[in-house]
């Protein structure tokens, strides 16, 4: 069982979390501009409860899930990729984490494929997001070097 | 038995203050656009057995409906409603709201019978006809939920209050 100030400190996650996942799908079902940072405000909160809930309990596994799902809803495929990986990699985490995880990401990478399916003929979507990812780090002249 | 769903916060202590307002709010609209008033006699199947009860809601204004998209004012009111007979039903309380992808829109903690236990339940809300066809989507929907202990649907329909708790047949936890 938690600790006291554990416990305080989960429901109050667990209850800003539920607010801004209930803010995102508002925000999405009417179709406005703001949803992906109500998304990304959703895989900030869900990381935190991920660093205060144990991979060993089942509501550790969701928030984990959570974190990636939503970095991809609002856009943030480099650190939806690199929590997927950390999450993956702790010692205590189940089969059924490591391949819920992997099918967020597949799941999203053929969404993504369908809705550019004349790009994607020509580029992976890992190319086009390695792509992405040197242009953000270096940018737009780093990619002529 | 009796809901109130005035007493939404107060059963679900984790819930939001202002999303608890605003779902209520909706059930109440939902609810009054049926030409029902508060203190309705509701049909309820809970896990199978019919009974009856009474629907209390703090009155809406429906003067102002026209600012709530029509679907959400169904669907949010259903989860008004289904959380409350949760809470009523089973004594549940809600942990948190689920992403969509989880097969569920809830997560809530069942403390009785020692053990802790958590609970997926999914909820739809049905503005006319009958709940029946959609419960049973519901159960298939939630049956597919992942590293939790039950899984349950709840559909309410407004047209003749109506509200149904199920939960799916037993299946092995999944981690």
């Amino acid at each position: 069982m938690q600790q006291n100030g554990k416990s305080v400190e989960t429901d109050t996650l667990n209850s800003l979390v539920t607010g801004a996942i209930w803010r995102a799908e508002q925000l999405e079902a009417h179709g406005i501009g703001s949803a992906p940072q109500a998304w990304s405000e959703v895989s900030s909160l869900e990381e935190e409860l991920a660093k205060v809930i144990s991979v060993s309990e089942s509501e550790g596994r969701i928030a984990r899930r959570g974190a990636v799902r939503a970095a991809l809803k609002a856009g943030e495929y480099a650190r939806a990729h690199a929590l997927a990986g950390s999450y993956a990699a702790e010692g205590a985490a189940p089969g059924s984490l490591k391949a819920g995880l992997r099918k967020i990401l597949e799941e999203d990478a053929r969404a993504m494929e369908r809705r550019f399916r004349y790009a994607a003929k020509q580029h992976s979507l890992r190319e086009a997001r390695d792509l992405a990812r040197r242009f953000r780090e270096a940018g737009a002249f780093g990619l002529a070097a | 038995m009796d809901i109130d769903l005035a007493q939404l916060r107060k059963m679900h202590t984790r819930l939001p203050a202002d999303l608890a307002l605003v779902m209520v709010g909706r059930a109440a609209l939902a609810l009054e656009r049926n030409n029902h008033e508060s203190g309705v006699r509701v049909s309820l199947d809970l896990e199978g057995v019919a009974s009856g009860g009474l629907l209390f809601w703090p009155r809406a204004d429906l003067s102002k409906i026209e600012q709530h998209d029509r679907n959400r004012i169904t669907e949010d009111g259903a989860e008004a409603v289904a959380l409350a007979l949760a809470h009523r039903h089973r004594a549940w309380r809600v942990i948190r709201r689920m992403q969509p992808g989880e097969y569920a829109d809830w997560l809530l903690e069942d403390s009785g019978g020692g053990r802790r236990q958590v609970v997926a339940l999914e909820v739809s809300g049905i503005d006319r006809g009958s709940i029946v066809a959609r419960l049973a989507e519901k159960l298939a929907q939630v049956a597919q939920s992942i590293d939790v202990d039950q899984r349950w649907a709840s559909v309410v329909g407004f047209e003749q209050p109506t509200a149904a708790l199920h939960a799916t047949k037993r299946k092995k936890r999944g981690n």
